[in-house]
């Protein structure tokens, strides 16, 4: 069972109740990593980020730094990956 | 590569200590000579390798900044309730706790009704990471009061072409450089002090210089050759030229146009590509006269220009299409409009071709790479007006006609990342467009969030002058709330922006304002507290060393101690995010844009406070690792390594980069869609298009209202923004250069007026008037005014700097009219007519 870094920011960790944790896997992908992760309010983070299927857009999940395209949730997650999930400030404009 | 700091002078029996100037916002390395806590000298760092050493004025002047006696050294609270340009605050010191808890409670007041009700106008270039504070405030209100005059189309047609945010042409390869309005390598732009010397090495090794500009600039003074041209018209002049390489002379780089831009690619009748079931752009193939998949047509059977039909419909490649428009635009139409002269656009532009050498390469690193040693580079003069868009991509078509995109001699781009987050693979083989940098690229909103209306600018940069607009009349917006608090983080609205009076009605409406700042300013004048900053010489942060050469980080350290009760602007946000209940999204915030996110050893906790010293070690860590974190880069002062050949050139692969720049109308197109449906008809759609033309501005209509002249402004190495214009060290020294003591007016429209120099003239534009006296040169186009940015300001603390008229924001309008629809760049020339002032 491959054991995952995962670190929550924003709105993700408020829905989780933390920053970082080490998580052990039992499936190999994106959308099996978000569905073992339990929210405060007993759901999970899939059923929190995804959208008919698709990362919503106002979330970011990072696989070693890269970002997982909306339709990219069978990226397979592998022993030792660094997971972040965020939510992207929607109003993180200006300039 | 590191190195450490030699000082080039040893005196008495103080201390060398390595930092980064903070005068401007490119961060040249500096060495501070400090004795008895007291610094006394500043130099240039000489293992800097952006600046090789050298220090512009204003670097050379810091210290007066640090010991101005004028300086802010405790908080402030206004006592006089009224609030009205001229109107004494009637400040009062107070302390720290006081003033925050002032500030906590009257904007956490804001935060709590609605967040979207303060608005921020922000400034401090170098301290970047904290732009994001209004947003974990939540609001989208913030904007620069600055950004939108230089480059609001030029960044996001830089990041659209090759990912990146601005660009310069090749100091040491290159030989012949056109240089439309812009101070690049002598007087403004990427790190001016290093600059220059690439610039005069280039010159030594005997590259041409051409520049255009409506004055005889300190560029223009030093070239082979200068070329007055009337403002906003340089598009003509290269699309002139431009017409001359592909309709005359028949010089292009067919290669690089072929293989490594979409100019083969297929545009249908509608203005978009033509794409197969699976959604592929098509290209036509010219051995088998059929079309194909752009990546299933062999490249050398790609046909560049030509006209052909698909299932009965006429298509064209793109390249072909930009021929057609260039049809018209001749050397003899084009210098109608800019005023040089046709043959002048001829022979330039076949200087240009000759020069470029297409077909050429070099080894570099044991890769051959195609060698282009011609180049135009521009920068605000040419590209700040309310077409911006279709003059960044005229300039950066022109270039691509010989190939020069990112490789050895030409033009290159200037990212503001070294991992990769601009470049990735887009449609059919092109590179993603990445016309927003700086933040996300807001989703479309109606109602809009925010007061500037970056929902409704999907390519655009934060048209921060649209506020006046929105804010004085919110129902033609769908606005439906009013900002009722501000914020001035270094930043100066009232004298940087356009139409002031319409700015001070706007702060006048403010419930509250405060300020962070070092000086009290037009602006200031306005808060309620004000938070004094600590200056460049007394704060800590890790500044970026400047692409296209290097990579790297630079120290900004503490070289004394702090005078006064100051704070440095981290701690003052990070207090007041602490007081507001907002600290974790903070962290959060710093998390994501230190990038520690990515590399959580390193990551923030939420409820924890850290010091601006902790966020800059861990920074320094998170990239440089175990030995290397704050207190190196404080003894060693920077670590850089010189860009590899394959990072600067062409590091986006196979990757095409856009010549038809498609998803432009693409998202033009959607944006309409959504605008109509929300019943708003009356948006700029107009200038979303894939290319460039010929098209007058509002500008060139005023002309035709009376205002017969054109007046601009124009920066000087010795002052930025406007805002050294307090220090006397660098007025005294820009009083004493008579382009900077009056209206710049050419000595034969001065006597075809019976205007002489002192002489007391008012100039009226559409938008407002201003007065100041008349200094008659030769070095200006005769239909045109010049007012140097560095003439004056208008509230001043420090008594040994005059007051002399002529504050040129007042002569521009920032509404839409005036504004590029696509990009929301701002047009920084204004129409005027001259009047004589009589007593
Ligand atoms: S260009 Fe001048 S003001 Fe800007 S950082 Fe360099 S020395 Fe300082």
């Amino acid at each position: 069972m491959p054991e995952i870094d995962l670190t929550a920011l924003g709105e993700a960790r408020k829905m989780v109740g933390f920053s970082q944790k080490k998580i052990e896997l039992s499936g190999h992908t994106v959308a099996e990593l978000l569905r073992a992760i339990g929210t405060l309010d007993g759901e999970n983070l899939y059923e929190k980020l995804v959208c008919q299927g698709k990362l919503r857009g106002d979330y970011a999940v990072l696989v070693n730094g890269l970002s997982v395209k909306p339709d990219q949730l069978d990226m397979e997650v592998k022993q030792g990956d660094q997971v972040v999930t965020m939510a992207i400030l929607r109003h993180l404009h200006g300039g | 590569m590191a190195t450490a700091v030699t000082p080039s002078v040893t005196r008495g029996d103080g201390q060398w200590l390595p930092s980064t100037c903070g005068m401007c916002l490119h961060g040249c390395g500096i060495q501070v000579y400090v004795e008895d806590g007291v610094a006394l000298k500043i130099e240039g760092d000489p293992t800097n390798p952006d600046n090789l050493g050298k220090l512009c004025p204003k670097g050379n002047a810091g210290l007066s900044r640090l010991y101005d006696p004028a300086r802010v050294l405790k908080p402030l609270k206004r006592t006089n309730p009224v609030k009205r340009a001229g109107v004494d605050p009637g400040w009062v010191e107070i302390e720290w706790d006081e003033a925050m808890d002032i500030v906590a409670r009257e904007l956490g007041k804001i935060r709590k009704d609605d967040p979207r009700k303060l608005l921020v106008a922000i400034g401090d270039f170098q301290r970047i990471l904290f732009w994001g504070w209004p947003a974990v405030f939540g609001s989208p209100n913030f904007f620069t009061s600055l950004g939108n005059y230089c480059g609001g189309s030029y960044h996001p047609v830089n990041g659209s072409v090759d990912g990146s945010f601005a660009a310069i042409n090749d100091y040491e390869r290159c030989n012949y450089w056109i240089q439309i309005g812009s101070g690049d390598g002598f007087s403004s732009h990427l790190h001016v002090s290093g600059s220059s010397k690439r610039m005069a090495d280039a010159r030594m090794r005997g590259m041409k210089l051409v520049v255009l500009d409506p004055r005889l600039s300190t560029a223009a003074a030093k070239a082979d050759e200068w070329i007055p041209i009337v403002p906003g018209t340089d598009r003509a002049f290269v699309l002139g030229m431009a017409h001359v390489l592909v309709h005359e002379l028949d010089r292009y780089d067919r290669e690089f146009l072929r293989q490594r831009t979409n100019a083969p690619y297929l545009v249908g009748e509608d203005g978009f590509f033509v794409r197969d079931e699976k959604g592929r752009v098509l290209v036509w193939n010219e051995r088998e006269n059929h079309s194909g998949a752009w990546d299933e047509v062999p490249a050398d059977c790609v046909a560049l220009l030509g006209s052909f039909e698909i299932n009965g419909k006429k298509v064209r490649t793109g390249f072909q299409v930009w021929k057609d428009i260039l049809a018209t635009h001749t050397p003899e139409a084009m210098s109608q409009v800019c005023t040089v002269p046709a043959e002048a656009i001829r022979r330039i532009a076949r200087e240009f071709v000759d020069a470029a050498r297409i077909g050429s390469t070099i080894e570099l690193e044991g890769k051959t790479y195609p060698f282009r040693p011609a180049a135009l580079n521009y920068y605000r003069g040419s590209q700040s007006h309310s077409n911006g868009l279709f003059d960044n991509m005229t300039y950066k078509l022109f270039n691509m006609l010989v190939g020069n995109i990112d490789v050895p001699g030409g033009h290159l781009g200037v990212p503001l990342d070294t991992r990769g987050f601009f470049v990735s693979p887009g449609e059919s083989g092109q590179l993603k467009p990445e016309p927003h940098q700086l933040h996300p690229a807001p989703p479309f909103k109606y109602p809009p969030d925010s007061t500037h209306l970056m929902e409704w600018f999907p390519i655009g940069f934060d048209a921060g002058q649209l506020n006046t607009e929105t804010i004085l009349s919110p129902e033609r917006f769908g606005l439906k709330y009013q900002p009722e608090a501000m914020m001035l983080y270094h930043s100066n609205p009232i004298w940087n922006m356009p139409e002031t009076d319409k700015v001070e009605e706007i702060m006048r409406r403010m419930k509250f304002v405060v300020a962070i700042d070092i000086h009290l300013t037009e602006s200031t004048q306005w808060a309620d507290i004000f938070l004094p900053d600590r200056t460049y010489l007394e704060s800590t942060l890790l500044n970026c060393l400047e692409p296209p050469v290097v990579t790297g980080h630079s120290v900004r350290q503490p070289v004394v101690e702090p005078l006064g009760d100051t704070r440095d602007a981290y701690e003052i946000l990070t207090d007041l995010a602490q007081r507001m209940g907002f600290l974790d999204n903070w962290n959060d915030l710093l998390n994501i844009v230190c990038g520690f996110a990515f590399n959580t050893r390193y990551l923030l906790e939420p409820s924890k406070r850290y010091s601006v010293e902790e966020i800059y070690d861990r920074f320094a860590h998170s990239i440089y690792g175990d030995d290397k974190g704050l207190e190196w880069f404080k003894k060693q002062g920077h670590t850089y390594r010189p860009r590899t050949a394959k990072e600067a050139f062409e590091p986006y692969g196979n990757l095409r980069i856009p010549f038809y720049f498609e998803f432009i109308k693409q998202t033009g197109a959607e944006l309409e869609k959504q605008l109509k449906a929300h019943g708003v008809n009356d948006w700029p759609l107009e200038n979303y298009l894939p290319l460039p033309f010929w098209k007058p501005s509002q500008v060139i209509e005023d002309g035709k209202k009376g205002y017969d002249l054109y007046a601009i402004t124009f920066k000087d190495v010795i002052h930025t923004f406007g805002d050294t214009v307090v220090m006397t060290w660098l007025t005294e020294v820009s009083e004493k250069d008579p382009i900077h003591q009056g209206i710049l007016i050419n000595s034969k429209t001065a006597k075809k007026l019976g205007v002489e120099t002192g002489e007391k003239i008012r100039l009226v534009s559409p938008g407002g008037r201003i007065e100041g006296r008349a200094q008659v040169v030769e070095g200006i186009h005769p239909q045109v005014v010049g007012i140097s940015n560095s003439i004056t300001r208008e509230y001043v603390t420090n008594d040994k700097v005059n007051y002399k008229g002529s504050h040129f924001n007042r002569l521009l309008t920032g509404s839409l009219r005036y504004t590029d629809g696509a990009t929301g760049g701002l047009e920084s020339t204004a129409r005027v007519r001259l009047e004589k002032v009589s007593y």
